[in-house]
């Protein structure tokens, strides 16, 4: 349960908000600030003003996983399975019991292939795909996903989304995709920094029919 | 003007083929992520090095948008950013809704803001050879209509597209894919789109279930499909 009161920092204005569901899709146009909120729903960043909780908690006290919008530019290694390995090395998981998790994550992403490649040889989607394995090899309390399918080609993207929506982790995302948001048990859309609707998909996007944040695979129609 | 080209890319022990011909025209090159469309594209814009034969009959300026649009950031502010491309701000900033931020950093702006920013110059250059690298990944729905007319709007220039978007897309001229390391020319649209291995859900579904979409846009597909119904 994520937790909001008299929010506000730069652009966001958020008096009070609960959010339940497990999988919770951010969406809207580009500055509208869902970046900014992610930022603070991991902790990265503090509100100026307002407080937000996770279960009672503060953000940066949480184990969390964070895929940001730059996931070429967050790569720290040079080959993919010590990217993937990295989180579980820093905390002292034996190389081997760290080596098996890596690769049971990557294979379950279908991303195995990747597993003796050099990172700087990576597609842009393929480093996507390693940023996005390395923040769930430990599970993380909350994995917070900044438009992490916005490189990805269709087979990558419904991976991914497959791993989003049946993880156990409790995930907020953001994205430009609505057939995948349209999936997540609660969809927030933010206009200028506000909440503008909130709430399970089909009370969101009814709101929106007729825009271009409509699900196309609900348009289409039969 | 026409792009003619018989070329070998090799790039890090990976290689990618491609013969083909663009003329005028929108050129949509689909492909996995990894199967070499950023290679293939960094080629056609003579950015790496290729074997073979690449011409570039008849034209002037030939232009690349960067799938990473912070890659192609020069200046500290974003009026002089527009400036570096020989552009005036007055004239592109307040169309992409950045005008309050003409004296920001640009890598303050979120990427959706920065490919904006990039897509604003390079299709205020208007080059005779415009090369987009994935120019949807990031945008908000409205900025990828917005895109899908301008990208339109580039009568008689050569527009290369290369990209997986799988909701909105421009009407084009041509359809490739690339895939096992090499480009597949498909031809003209509509006689193309049944056989494009790159075709997103949409109109896969609409294909198997008998309609014959004109183009690649929702509209057209849509269209279809109501006429199948009458």
């Amino acid at each position: 349960m994520i937790h909001i009161e008299g929010l506000r920092h730069h652009l966001l204005e958020i008096p009070s908000l609960t959010i339940a569901g497990p999988k919770v899709a951010l969406i809207g146009r580009n500055g509208a600030g869902k970046t900014s909120l992610l930022e603070l729903l991991a902790g990265i960043d503090r509100p100026k003003e307002g407080s937000i909780t996770v279960d009672g908690e503060e953000p940066r006290t949480l184990r969390v996983g964070w895929v940001g919008e730059f996931p070429d530019h967050t790569i720290l290694f040079s080959r993919v399975f010590d990217e993937v390995c990295s989180s579980l090395r820093f905390t002292y998981v034996p190389v081997a019991e760290a080596e098996r998790m890596a690769r049971e994550t990557m294979r379950s992403l279908g991303a195995l292939h990747l597993w003796d490649r050099a990172t700087a040889e990576l597609s842009g989607g393929e480093k996507a795909l390693v940023a996005y394995a390395a923040a769930v090899v430990n599970p993380p309390r909350l994995l917070i996903l900044d438009e992490v399918d916005s490189h990805l080609d269709e087979r990558c993207a419904s991976l991914i989304s497959d791993s989003i929506l049946h993880s156990g982790f409790q995930t907020v995302f953001c994205t430009q995709d609505m057939d995948l948001a349209a999936k997540a048990d609660e969809v927030l859309f933010l206009d200028n920094g506000r909440v503008v609707q909130h709430g399970p998909p089909q009370e969101v996007f009814h709101a929106l029919e007729g825009s271009c944040f409509y699900p196309n695979s609900w348009r289409m129609g039969p | 003007m026409r792009m003619e080209m018989d070329i070998i890319v090799a790039r890090g022990g990976f290689q990618v083929a491609c013969q083909a011909s663009f003329g005028p025209g929108v050129h949509m090159i689909s492909g996995q992520v990894g199967s070499g469309k950023t290679t293939l594209a960094l080629a056609m814009a003579s950015l790496i090095p290729y074997q073979g034969r690449l011409d570039k009959e008849g034209m002037g300026d030939v232009l690349m948008s960067f799938q990473f649009p912070e890659h192609h950031i020069t200046a500290s502010r974003l009026d002089d950013e527009v400036r570096s491309w020989g552009l005036d701000p007055e004239q592109v900033l307040p169309g992409i809704g950045l005008d309050d931020r003409r004296g920001s950093d640009p890598l303050h702006l979120s990427r959706g803001g920065l490919k904006r920013l990039n897509l604003a110059c390079v299709l205020a250059r208007d080059p005779d050879l415009l090369i987009l690298d994935e120019p949807f990944s990031s945008l908000d729905c409205v900025a990828k209509s917005q895109l899908c007319r301008a990208i339109e709007d580039r009568k008689g220039k050569i527009t290369l597209l290369f990209s997986h978007e799988r909701s909105v897309l421009p009407r084009v001229d041509t359809l490739s894919h690339v895939e096992y390391g090499r480009l597949i020319h498909h031809g003209t649209v509509p006689g193309s789109i049944a056989a494009w291995q790159g075709a997103p859900p949409y109109i896969r579904q609409a294909l198997q279930s008998g309609a014959r979409p004109e183009n690649i846009t929702h509209k057209d597909v849509r269209e279809a499909i109501c006429r199948m119904r009458d």
